[in-house]
């Protein structure tokens, strides 16, 4: 196995039941994706793209199979160990945001911080230096009804790296927004990527996606290639992102530095 | 941002469900602390002698008389420090719309006994050597500009004169105060001497007897005595304690204590109702919130003390909003009923039984909400699609 594994998922088998009918969204399924990746999950709708993100980010467990995110298999945590794995190890980007409503831009950034021993200043710093991260300084103190789509999935960004989950899992970000805005939501991921090593797993529909990460992986072709049945990373993939942890910033890295300045 | 922060702005989400769910508890805990306000009233037994009064009436009815003598006889019991008498006039002024408090008493010691009713001296002397003397309660005087030496003609509807009439003139000799804010200042007493004296019928005879214990350890050993000893007489006697004298006239019009326990059962019931359902509202109504805040991290048990406190909330507010107008209406009845229903206050142990209702009453809210989040699976309240 490779040290340099992000996320690995082997063997997954994952059906639901529906009713009288099993329904297999999953069979034999592997796949490898290494740090600071930037992998965009593609393809036609109903073949597990989200299910896919959510075995990821533990938010759902496979039926059978391994889910070994950074080394741990998190498919044999209970439930309460993997509420607390992924409030340190995931960020989340959601289709809809999921911003809370009776909270400002800032507050929904320092929600998943509520959660660490932070202090309450502690927390506005990082919520801080998270919005300028994606440009929202100026609108930290709006709430999520004065704001525009775009802006609503930077704060959603904001909150997924505010506590610098190495791993960003994103479900279809760019599928409420227009182009332009799209673009920038695109643009500001691939900063991540790049500039603070993120790795990110993106499902989206969006074509365009193909133009800012390092791996598409069309999953109607890739259920059916050797691949996906061997748990091999395909020999096309070119990874562009920084890898190297220890001169990739962080978010905390990013404080200080502003502090000191 | 911190959680009670966020438990504040959820709350006032949506304003005016906040408001509408706030009032339903504010009328409940208004209704629950005006009702303990009154229960406590029932079941006092702190009354304006310390608990040393007993009241002897016919064991039949109240509206049956007694032998005057019987004052001579119960005196002889060795635990009593004081006996005196009185009978029920009734009494209107000018018209029955005007209906008064009216009692033929004892001139010798019925205000040693009844010393809540206080007057200068000089009007006690005064009246005891006025044959057709009254004294009045200083209500009566304000409200009919009675002053003292006026003249006034009250009415009975029970008793003729030896005139012939219903209508008996008295003279102001004294005017009394409350000793404290719950004694009764609309009561006017005048001689039962002349009440015995001018009365067509019934001589020798009272409506009842108030007894004065030396030590309130006596009380129920006299009481017991005083009936033995009249239980063979032509008027048998039933003795109680002046508390419970009040209670029983309380409970003539209606069982307030069942009452009380119905209302108040109906009260929590229709609470819970309203709070559980509107928890439940608010929780279908975050469900893809809910799931987002547990994708973040945010545990079941988290999220449901969060929901746990927010029922705490309303109903902390609820409570103290409640509980604060209670206190100004039963103000307001403590005066009315001060005679009636001596008592009225709001032990401190109410709000003790009052904060574990809250707290409870906060959890079983909670119940349902919390079952809710913890079979909440994120995946498909995120909107994931096979």
């Amino acid at each position: 196995m490779c040290n340099n594994n992000a996320i690995q998922l082997k063997e997954i088998n994952k059906s639901y039941q529906k009713g009288n009918n099993q329904v297999v969204v999953h069979n034999h399924f592997n796949l490898t994706i290494k740090s600071g990746e930037f992998v965009a999950i593609m393809g036609p709708s109903g073949l597990g793209k989200s299910t896919l993100l959510h075995l990821m980010g533990g938010l759902d467990k496979p039926t059978s199979g391994e889910v070994i995110i950074q080394g741990e298999n998190i498919a044999e945590l209970s439930e309460s160990a993997l509420t607390t794995w992924r409030s340190e190890n995931i960020g989340f980007v959601f289709q809809s945001h999921h911003l809370l409503p009776v909270l400002s831009a800032q507050a929904n950034v320092e929600l998943p911080l509520l959660l660490t021993p932070l202090t309450k200043k502690q927390r506005q710093q990082h919520a801080e230096t998270a919005l300028a991260l994606v440009n929202m300084s100026d609108r930290a103190k709006h709430f999520p009804k004065e704001l525009s789509g775009g802006q609503e999935q930077r704060v959603a960004i904001a909150r997924a790296i505010v506590s610098d989950a190495q791993i960003l899992l994103c479900d279809e970000p760019t599928g409420n927004l227009d182009r332009n805005t799209a673009n920038e939501i695109l643009t500001l991921l691939s900063k991540l990527n790049k500039e603070f090593g993120k790795t990110i797993v993106m499902v989206s529909h969006d074509l365009k996606v193909s133009e800012y990460v390092s791996r598409v992986i069309d999953l109607e072709q890739y259920l059916g290639s050797k691949e996906c049945q061997t748990n091999s990373i395909p020999t096309n993939v070119t990874i562009n992102a920084a890898t190297n942890a220890t001169t990739t910033p962080t978010i905390n890295t990013t404080i200080n530095t502003t502090t000191e300045a | 941002m911190n959680l009670l922060y966020l438990i504040w702005r959820n709350s006032l989400r949506k304003k005016t469900r906040f408001v509408l769910t706030l009032l339903s508890v504010v009328v409940a805990f208004f209704l629950f602390t005006t009702l303990a306000g009154i229960d406590n009233a029932l079941n006092s037994s702190i009354t304006n002698s310390d608990g040393l009064r007993l009241i002897t009436s016919h064991k039949i009815s109240m509206t049956r008389s007694l032998p005057i003598n019987f004052q001579q006889k119960i005196q002889t019991i060795s635990a009593v420090d004081k006996v005196t008498y009185a009978s029920w006039f009734g009494g209107f002024y000018q018209n029955e719309k005007n209906q008064l408090a009216v009692t033929a008493v004892d001139k010798q010691n019925y205000f040693s006994i009844f010393d809540e009713y206080q007057l200068p001296e000089s009007q006690l002397k005064n009246w005891q050597v006025t044959r057709t003397g009254i004294i009045i309660g200083e209500e009566v005087a304000k409200k009919f500009h009675w002053q003292l030496g006026d003249i006034v003609p009250l009415s009975s509807s029970i008793w003729m004169n030896l005139d012939g009439i219903f209508t008996w003139e008295f003279i102001v000799s004294g005017i009394y105060h409350g000793k404290n804010a719950t004694t009764d200042n609309k009561k006017i007493f005048f001689q039962h001497k002349y009440f015995d004296q001018a009365r067509a019928y019934s001589q020798n005879s009272i409506s009842w007897l108030s007894i004065k214990v030396k030590t309130s350890a006596d009380i129920d050993s006299v009481a017991r005595l005083i009936d033995d000893n009249f239980a063979n007489s032509s008027s048998p006697t039933r003795t109680i304690s002046e508390q419970v004298f009040m209670k029983e006239q309380a409970q003539q019009f209606i069982d307030m204590a069942m009452v009380i326990k119905i209302v108040l059962s109906a009260v929590f019931f229709t609470l819970l109702l309203i709070v559980c359902n509107t928890m439940m509202q608010i929780i279908r109504e975050r469900l893809s919130e809910i799931a987002m805040m547990k994708a973040l991290g945010f545990s079941s048990f988290y999220l449901s003390a969060q929901v746990y406190l927010e029922s705490l909330f309303t109903l902390s507010a609820g409570a103290l909003l409640g509980s604060l107008f209670a206190h100004i209406t039963l103000s307001s009845i403590k005066v009315v009923m001060a005679e009636f229903l001596p008592g009225i206050a709001i032990a401190p142990q109410h709000y003790l039984h009052l904060f574990a209702l809250i707290l409870l009453a906060a959890a079983i809210c909670t119940v349902f909400p919390a079952m809710s989040i913890y079979r909440l699976t994120i995946s498909q309240n995120l909107g994931a699609k096979a």
